[in-house]
């Protein structure tokens, strides 16, 4: 059966600044909230049964607007949707009511087994006819539009037709899906493969985005490795105001995945991204 | 076979051979060789793996030694992971470390990776109500005798013939890592989450007899019984009241069920 068109509710919201929600910081986060305006949950932390993990999102979603960021969609891999898991993202997003869910443009594995990456597509019409098939699938069964969200990549196909903005555009545009763009992982993969940052900025819809990433990186021999678990860089800040330009108003957070710093320095680095893109949008407006 | 089936089949086997050479369709260029583009992959897997499961063996960490890095490098190795949580790959350790060499000569490392598994799972199992001694009252006395309890689905029983669980309670207290030690016969561990808490304890002979005959389904009657078996009809009653009251402190039973 072909997958019906997604239901289109109306615009989603504008949250402000956020943070991703990790253990490390729950109960400095809810005794000093600051000016965190929302948080980002990864999706399959909380896909459980029960337990200290749902008892600590109750507790956050009294606090603050979520919004729910999987890692395990796998949206580009040709082994089936995993029932189960689609199952299971969909009663969670139906307990919890996030502002949107978000996850990944790439494939996770195959075969069955899951290399727990996201591994990078190649950017061909047969990809891009695959992916945005499977979006709709998905956008259908949880009754919303997702966010796919930029990876960064080490590796890139001969197969090649597209650049990888323009198979981002193409899936938002054919699937009728948001973007979720890694400020980051624009700057990584550029450098990584030897592409301008700025046009994959140009590249990509502006209608379509939604929602901004910032993370640092791990400069490597010959590779930068992004590995979120570092400061944002300054080239990552350019690059965000480059983005702030060109996108306006999006909601944004830093997202830490590793080398937890105490929660002050994330809501620092939250606030530079407050302090650089609010005289924007200002004098934009 | 589409041709991206083929590139994600090639790129899986890549990923998760010993030794790879990276794919023809892997693009080589001036800023980096496709083997150090493809090693990123690579290493990041088994990385990544490794560090969850770490997370979820403190025990056998702490029983391992120095052995234990190489031990779960070993596993990953052996076992790709087939499940999108990431922590969810730890379910095949216990039985990876009973069977494969070196590991099953030491038989205790299988039996401290179940404890550790039953404490995973029991951490984020579904949530359940428990019931307490003021329910009881509910439960006719004509009806009793035929009543079967139900148990929380997380409540798990380890036969243990090492005390693991000691080398688990020195993983979790930061404490100094006990000497092994063996019984002659085997000891019941009991795994269980009350609230949010997951607790294990060891079951004396005659409480895992009655526990497992509730687990089974059987009649307060039978279990009663059981008990009976045990201390003599006079001192049984006597034993199962105070079983029954420590079990309902400790949010095992959910309900029951009358005939």
């Amino acid at each position: 059966m072909a997958p019906s068109s997604p239901p289109r509710p109306g615009p989603l919201p504008y949250l402000g600044y956020g943070l991703g929600l990790r253990v490390e910081h729950y109960e400095a986060l809810l005794a000093n909230p600051g000016k965190v305006e929302w948080l980002e949950v990864v999706s399959e932390n909380y896909m459980v049964g029960g337990g200290l993990p749902l008892v600590w999102l109750e507790r956050f979603r009294e606090r603050f607007a979520l919004v729910m960021h999987g890692v395990s969609l796998s949206i580009g891999s040709t082994d089936p949707l995993d029932e189960n898991y689609l199952a299971r993202l969909a009663a969670l997003a139906k307990r919890i009511e996030p502002a949107w869910v978000s996850d990944h443009l790439c494939w996770t594995g195959v075969q069955g087994v899951n290399l727990h990456d996201l591994m990078p597509l190649p950017y061909t019409e047969e990809a891009l006819a695959h992916v945005v098939d499977r979006v709709k699938r998905v956008q259908d069964l949880l009754k919303r539009r997702i966010l796919l969200e930029n990876v960064s990549s080490y590796i890139s196909f001969a197969d090649s037709q597209l650049s990888e903005w323009e198979f981002l555009a193409a899936v938002a545009e054919r699937a009728d899906c948001l973007i979720l763009l890694d400020i980051n992982n624009v700057h990584v993969s550029a450098k990584n493969h030897g592409f301008s940052s700025l046009d994959y900025l140009r590249g990509i819809p502006v209608s379509r985005v939604q929602q901004f990433h910032l993370a640092g990186y791990e400069q490597g021999e010959r590779l930068i490795i992004d590995t979120h678990d570092a400061p944002v860089s300054h080239a990552v800040w350019d690059l965000y105001v480059e983005a702030v330009r060109r996108f306006g108003r999006i909601s944004t957070m830093i997202e830490r995945d590793d080398n937890f710093p105490p929660l002050s320095e994330l809501m620092a680095e939250l606030e530079r991204a407050r302090a650089l893109a609010e005289p924007l949008l200002k004098d934009a407006a | 076979m589409s041709s991206l089936q083929a590139i994600q089949q090639q790129m899986l086997q890549a990923v998760l051979a010993e030794k790879s050479r990276p794919p023809q369709m892997v693009r080589d260029d001036a800023i980096a060789d496709a083997s150090s583009r493809l090693e990123v992959y690579r290493h990041g897997y088994r990385i990544r793996l490794r560090d969850a499961l770490k997370v979820e063996f403190a025990g056998l960490q702490c029983m391992a030694g120095a052995r234990f890095e190489s031990l779960l490098d070993k596993y990953v190795a052996a076992h790709p992971s087939e499940h999108y949580n990431i922590r969810w790959h730890g379910s095949g350790l216990p039985g990876f470390l009973a069977y494969a060499h070196p590991w099953r000569e030491k038989p205790q490392l299988a039996e401290m990776a179940k404890l550790d598994w039953a404490m995973s799972t029991a951490f984020d199992a579904a949530d359940e109500s428990h019931i307490g001694v003021a329910d009881l009252a509910a439960v006719p006395p004509a009806s009793w005798a035929g009543l079967r309890l139900t148990l929380q689905h997380n409540l798990q029983v380890l036969a243990c013939v090492y005390n693991t669980d000691a080398f688990r309670r020195a993983a979790d207290r930061n404490g100094r890592r006990p000497h092994l030690r063996r019984y002659a016969q085997p000891r019941q561990l009991l795994v269980w989450r009350l609230g949010t808490g997951v607790h294990y304890r060891r079951l004396d002979d005659d409480e895992w007899q009655v526990l497992g005959a509730a687990i089974q389904g059987e009649t307060f009657a039978s279990l009663c019984a059981s008990l009976a078996g045990h201390h003599g009809e006079a001192a049984a009653m006597a034993r199962m009241v105070a079983l029954l009251t420590r079990w309902l402190g400790a949010g095992l039973i959910h309900g029951w069920v009358l005939p």
